[in-house]
């Protein structure tokens, strides 16, 4: 409780400062009172509204002429009046009450100069940042303002540094202290009178670190959370750059032809890397150097429009790593150099002809770049961090029925996170649920080797070159010199895999593999992993992804970014009121996010006929058929629906007998689990090759045809006319079993859609025209463009196959005919196809060598023409096989394709035809 | 729930075509067409997420006449009683056939460790021992590591067995890691046992070792120790395969003077997977991975995966060929086997051949039970020893019953299994 003694005292201290400030600013006192007496009417003070209205115009119509301008108040007449406004105040208020608002309003009013500069949109950034100097001295903590100034500060600030974005304003004006800014000022570079900000990555890593600063259980769990030393080049630092070399005209190049862009790229490139900075940039990165010292460093975009195309588009610029080793001014070169070239990357033909599809040309692209320390240590002549990832707050990958899309999902590599961003192909990262630590999706010995990953992506110090080096090399050569090394690596032994013990290392018995169980049993990594997930999926509102990396000791957070924004993870809306006649299957449990687009074959291996049949053998060969299937069918284009568990080895009346290898090319895996007495089985997941679906993009979807909602149209995958002996003659016998469905073919002319959405748990195999864009969601633009290049790859394509036709001499070279299959024939082909063509030859061994030397000059010049294209090296377009008329007949090989049931190659015009016609 | 074909009524299949030539009584058939014991059991455990669930275990001994019954213990989502049953009987021809004092049985819970925690995994091996405890022992019956288990699922089980039992039994189970119970010469178990039994079978045909070459399908632990235990006998092996990962295929490494397998380890990952690039650098042929039946050579060993002599290659078996050891479980087709058996190779069948794993595992129980552990010289000479009495014993059956090789194993170990319950009064 309060003593007498206090009021008195706390009287006595507001007496004070009013007869204080009324003798050295008069106007901070009177302008103090008018808040007073505003915050004491508003409150319904009686008095204060009476004596409010002694302000007021309306009070004084009555007595004042119209035409005369109202009385100004004399300075003794103010300051008695702010005696009164004190009084009443006195009356209604505690002195402490009292004291708290004008100390409040005393700070409001010395920050009144940093309200106007980031408000008036003249102000440079330059200017802001030295106000900001000015108001750090003074010491005031944003939250000692009121309301409404402390939030128009801060979101004037995040306006003018980081975005114009309000989603994201929204989010960062209360994770964002003004205070925060103090030292992001003095990271940026920027040109005089800039107006320039962050760029997307720059200002979702900036945001991200706050929140996670912010947060009472992060700072329980992991202390601080860090972010590496970064440097910041404000998005105009690139008209900057144009404008100090004259070189404004290369705006107009993006108005050129896409491949006139192409050709003149590389030599773009040079100019910009031999173009000078302006010396404020100069005298920034210089000292941006200085703090870097001689630590390696990234030089990264970071794009104004990230924040409107997402990250779709931030891929098509250029990340840079420098080794920033030697003297200074050799470092200080290279970073110029760095960003030159990530500048021209801008320019580069891939993000222009993106914009130019978006309609987006006309905007005048703006980058910041962002120059950030490599986290990581120095290990022999290599600088690379322990570990390092990307962590997702939905996991779009379960591998068990345990997990739940929001245990997350967690990529986790040894070296740079390069490895874990990017899917590699011949290597895996390790993967890992926060949410459900004991589960890992390798369990035995012989998985979890072959799912290790295998290199590391490192900085190699002596060649000041981004390297990738063998994991085994490393491990075994400097092994215990990395930081966490025992957190990285298992022992592996003719006992099984092991945590290291000291003594294994030392007497370096067994094989070292990477697989992290050290860091997740060892340590809060999994832990904390959850919590960042969890609070800034919280505070930011929406499910996010990020980069990570550590040195061994310490987590560091790279980047932040909406999870929406990548690839995988966008929702696609599965209509409600299909007519049940376009639903092949659907799915209400396990499912993804994602879409399959325009699939043109189903391979169904029928469950009961499938188990009724009579020995291993023949269920082996049902597996062996479906290998040939996956070679025959056109890639990604199909489909596998089968029972049970796809990959059984054991018992493989549970599943097919499969390798990955034998279903590699198929857009997606599907598991049937039908009811079986009152039990249903218990299907893979997956899970006998589950990363490399995860690598590889195959989708996989259990379906439960018998629960309640489920569609399964067994009537189509039994009765659609089916292939099999037209496309895989040696396993015939199988017909029934297996049954390879031409969607097309069976439909009308449709194909088949499977529509993903987790968060609704809804999937459904859709059956529509092909192309057909009125289901595909609106921010789904990307994949829009792609496939609408896919087409138009196909389209150029074919429109060649029929130039090489038509100009081919029938008679000279002896060709009967030509035909056109594939990629190219389907009008799937993408930018690296080549234009597989058949020629139905007849001639003597000359005509031969003539054709095939024609043929070898057309191809070189195609590539030629698609590398301006496309910007794709191919060292030749045309993949020709030449079949005889022997080879039709026994159908041998492609020529089996000619007048072929399903995927016929179609046949082109010659120039002069032959007395005998193609043998179609 | 219908079920197309069951693999107990399979090894049934089997054993009745060996008791038709052995001519066993009605009673004795009756006796080991079905196992002497089932035990079905429940383990409940507690999940991470405090929620208990019930998993379904099993034990099946399906003959112990002739000593303690052995055989793993599966973890597998679909495992079936058949299964175990089917397995558990061929545990019993195994062991007789390299004649230890052995009997049969196998084990196993329905689950998949892809779904369960570490932790889950250890309260499900400790439940499963607390459901059969007074029924195996090292006396009784003892447990081995098998699909999905491995050494430390082995260590969880004895350490419940013993904790229940208040003593040190480490011959309550095998697979047990080296120093904790563990046998040495366990890794070269399998591939030595390949060559010792290839050596009688040249012995017997009266071809010298040291004048062969042979062709090895694989390159896991299995033919790494049989090629060298064959090189040093003076054998030549001018190829080995392996399965490359990045191209998902395999290939064929071929040296005409003799590979060398320390060269090739050393460039071998971790998936053993032999580099191309860098063995064509030392002097070996890269040919496509089934080129390896097709060699001109005396013997092939297939050493990687069931089911690689089909109907559609073995007609590529060279004329020369005079031996063929299945290092790898049934590596040969049943069609396959049928042109085998005409063109008259001398088979040296998979259960025989790779025997030298379980006789290790035998031994490994008989160092625990007298706490008292063998050099790794000494185990390999004992399984030297035993493997080489074991094949006689078969081929000199094959010979005076013209058998082929493999039925002759075949009915060797029923008959021993069937004289152990007559002497024993059970029939």
């Amino acid at each position: 409780m309060r003593t007498d003694a206090a009021a008195v005292q706390e009287r006595r201290e507001l007496d004070v400062i009013i007869g204080f400030l009324r003798k050295i600013d008069q106007h901070l006192l009177v302008r103090i009172a008018r808040r007073l007496i505003n915050y004491l009417s508003w409150s319904g003070v009686r008095e204060a509204q009476d004596l409010l209205q002694f302000f007021s115009p309306s009070r004084r119509t009555g007595e004042e002429s119209e035409n005369l301008p109202s009385e100004t108040k004399k300075g003794p007449e103010l300051l008695r009046m702010t005696d009164q406004i004190f009084q009443i105040a006195r009356e209604h208020m505690t002195p402490d009450e009292i004291l708290r608002n004008v100390q409040k309003w005393i700070k409001d009013d010395k920050s009144g100069f940093l309200v106007e500069a980031v408000e008036n949109q003249g102000t440079s950034l330059s200017e802001i940042t030295q106000f900001l100097e000015r108001y750090e001295d003074m010491a005031i903590d944003d939250r000692e303002l009121s309301r409404g100034i402390q939030v128009g500060l801060r979101v004037s600030l995040v306006r003018r540094f980081l975005t114009e974005e309000l989603d994201f304003i929204d989010v960062a004006k209360n994770a964002i202290a003004v205070g925060d800014f103090y030292d992001l000022v003095r990271h940026v570079i920027s040109p005089p009178s800039s107006h320039g900000k962050l760029g997307g990555k720059g200002a979702g890593l900036f945001l991200a670190a706050r929140i996670l600063r912010r947060s009472p259980e992060v700072a329980q769990e992991l202390g601080t959370i860090r972010t590496p030393k970064t440097w910041y080049v404000t998005s105009d630092g690139v008209l900057d750059f144009l404008q100090y070399n004259n070189l404004e005209d290369v705006y107009n190049r993006k108005y050129l032809q896409i491949d006139q862009v192409r050709e003149e790229y590389p030599h773009l490139v040079q100019v910009f890397k031999s173009s000078h900075f302006s010396p404020e940039i100069v005298r920034g990165l210089s000292l941006a150097m200085d703090d870097f010292e001689e630590r390696p460093i990234i030089v990264r975009s970071s794009s104004l429009l990230e924040d409107r195309l997402g990250s779709a588009f931030s891929g098509k610029y250029k990340s840079l790593f420098l080794a920033n080793q030697g003297t200074k001014r050799e470092r200080l070169l290279a970073v110029m150099d760095a960003i030159a070239e990530v500048y021209a990357s801008v320019f580069g033909p891939d993000p222009i002809e993106y914009r130019s599809e978006k309609g987006l040309l006309d905007v005048h692209e703006e980058m910041g770049i962002l120059i950030q320390e490599v986290v990581g240590t120095k290990v022999g002549k290599y600088f690379f961090p322990s570990w390092a990832g990307v962590a997702f707050s939905n996991n779009e990958f379960r591998w068990s029925p345990r997990i739940r899309r929001e245990d997350g999902l967690v990529r986790l590599v040894p070296g740079l996170g390069t490895r874990a961003v990017d899917r590699v192909g011949d290597d895996y990262p390790v993967l890992m649920a926060p949410g459900q630590p004991g589960l890992r999706v390798n369990v035995t010995k012989e998985e979890v080797i072959r799912y290790a990953p295998r290199y590391l992506d490192v900085i190699n110090l002596e060649s000041r070159k981004f390297e990738t080096v063998a994991a085994s090399d490393l491990l075994k050569e400097c092994g215990p010199d990395i930081p966490g090394f025992r957190q990285i690596v298992s022992v592996c032994d003719q006992d099984g895999i092991h945590r290291p013990l000291l003594l294994d290392l030392m007497e370096n018995s067994g094989q070292l593999i990477v697989t992290f169980d050290g860091l997740v049993s060892g340590t809060p990594f999994l832990q904390q992993m959850k919590t960042i997930l969890r609070v800034l999926r919280e505070k930011m509102g929406c499910p996010v992804d990020i980069e990570f990396a550590s040195d061994g000791k310490e987590l560091y957070l790279l980047q932040c970014r909406p999870q929406s924004f990548s690839d995988d993870a966008i929702p696609v809306p599965v209509p409600r009121d299909l007519p049940p006649e376009r639903i092949l299957f659907s799915a209400h449990k396990y499912v993804s996010n994602g879409r399959v687009p325009d699939l043109t074959h189903v391979v169904y291996v029928d469950p009961d006929r499938y188990a009724a049949l009579p020995d291993a053998e023949a269920l082996r060969r049902v597996g062996r058929a479906v290998s040939r299937l996956n070679k025959v069918l056109p890639k990604r284009k199909f489909i596998l629906i089968g029972p049970g568990r796809w990959g059984s080895r054991g018992d493989i009346r549970l599943g097919v007998n499969v390798t990955y290898s034998d279903i590699n090319n198929t857009a997606a895996l599907v598991e049937v689990a039908r009811k079986k007495g009152n039990y249903v089985p218990d299907l893979s997941f997956g899970t006998h090759f589950f990363q490399d679906l995860v690598e590889a993009s195959i989708r996989y979807l259990p379906l439960f045809p018998d629960e309640e909602g489920n569609v399964f149209n067994e009537g189509f995958l039994r009765n659609a006319p089916d292939l099999l002996a037209s496309l895989v003659p040696e396993f015939a016998d199988l017909e029934g079993v297996i049954r390879a469905i031409d969607v097309p073919a069976a439909t009308g002319g449709q194909v088949l859609r499977l529509l993903l959405n987790a968060e609704q748990e809804e999937a459904a195999a859709v059956f529509g025209p092909p192309g057909e864009l009125a289901d595909r969601p609106g921010h789904d633009a990307r994949r829009r463009t792609l496939e609408a290049q896919g087409d138009d790859h196909a389209r150029w394509r074919l429109r060649m196959a029929e130039r090489v036709a038509a100009e081919a001499d029938a008679d000279r070279f002896g060709i009967r005919g030509i035909y056109v299959f594939g990629s190219t024939k389907n009008g799937t082909a993408g930018p690296d196809a080549d234009i597989d063509l058949l020629v139905h030859f007849r001639g003597t061994p000359e005509m031969r060598h003539d054709l095939d030397l024609w043929l070898e000059g057309w191809s070189l010049c195609l590539a030629e023409a698609n590398f301006l294209r496309t910007g794709l090296r191919l060292e030749g377009l045309l993949d020709v096989e030449i079949v005889s008329d022997d080879d039709i007949r026994k159908q041998a090989g492609h020529a089996g394709k000619i007048g072929a049931v399903t995927d016929a190659a179609r046949p082109l015009l010659l120039k002069k035809r032959s007395p005998g016609q193609p043998e179609v | 729930m219908k079920s197309s074909f069951n693999p107990f009524e399979m090894a049934q299949q089997q054993f009745d075509k060996a008791a038709d030539v052995l001519e066993l009584d009605q009673a004795t058939r009756e006796l080991l067409r079905n196992p002497l014991r089932e035990y079905h059991f429940n383990i409940p455990v507690r999940m991470d997420d405090g929620k208990f669930r019930v998993f379904r275990g099993f034990r099946i001994q399906h003959n112990d006449s002739r000593g303690p019954c052995k055989g793993g213990i599966r973890f597998h989502p679909q495992e079936t009683v058949d299964t175990v049953k089917a397995l558990s009987m061929w545990m019993t021809w195994k062991c007789a056939v390299v004649d230890i004092p052995l009997g049969g049985a196998k084990g196993g819970v329905i689950c998949d460790p892809h779904n369960l925690s570490a932790r889950e995994q250890e309260a499900i091996c400790r439940g499963w021992v607390r459901q059969v405890a007074r029924n195996v022992g090292p006396i009784n019956d003892v447990p081995a590591p098998d699909v999905m288990t491995n050494p430390q699922h082995m260590l969880w089980m004895l350490d419940e067995f013993e904790t229940i039992h208040g003593g040190r039994y480490p011959g309550f189970i095998t697979g047990k890691p080296v120093g904790m119970g563990g046998s040495l010469g366990r890794t070269e178990a399998t591939g030595y046992g390949v060559v010792y039994t290839l050596r009688e079978a040249l012995k017997l045909i009266g071809v010298d070792i040291q004048k062969t070459s042979a062709a090895v399908q694989g390159f896991g632990n299995v033919s790494q120790y049989a090629v060298r235990l064959y090189q040093q006998l003076g054998g030549k092996v001018v190829c080995v395969s392996s399965w490359d990962q990045s191209d998902q295929t395999s290939y064929t490494f071929r040296k005409e003077e003799g590979v060398d397998v320390d060269a090739l380890l050393a460039i071998t990952d971790h998936f053993g997977g032999i580099d191309k690039a860098k063995a064509a650098g030392l002097g070996y042929e890269v040919l496509p991975g089934g080129a390896w039946i097709e060699q001109d050579v005396d013997i092939l060993i297939p050493a990687a995966l069931e089911n690689q002599v089909t109907g559609d290659n073995v007609g590529k078996i060279a004329p020369r060929v005079k031996v063929i050891a299945e290092g790898a479980n049934g590596p040969v087709t049943p069609e396959a086997d049928k042109v085998i058996k005409q063109k008259g190779i001398f088979v040296i069948p998979d259960f025989l051949a790779n025997a030298g794993g379980v006789t290790c595992s035998y031994f490994e129980q008989v160092q625990c039970n007298m706490n008292y552990y063998w050099t790794q010289a000494e185990t390999l000479q004992k399984l030297d020893e035993k493997m080489t009495a074991a094949f006689h014993a078969v081929a000199e059956l094959a010979k005076k019953r013209k058998l082929y090789m493999r039925d002759a194993a075949y009915v060797i170990s029923v008959s021993r299994v069937a004289k152990a319950c007559r002497d024993r009064g059970w029939v």
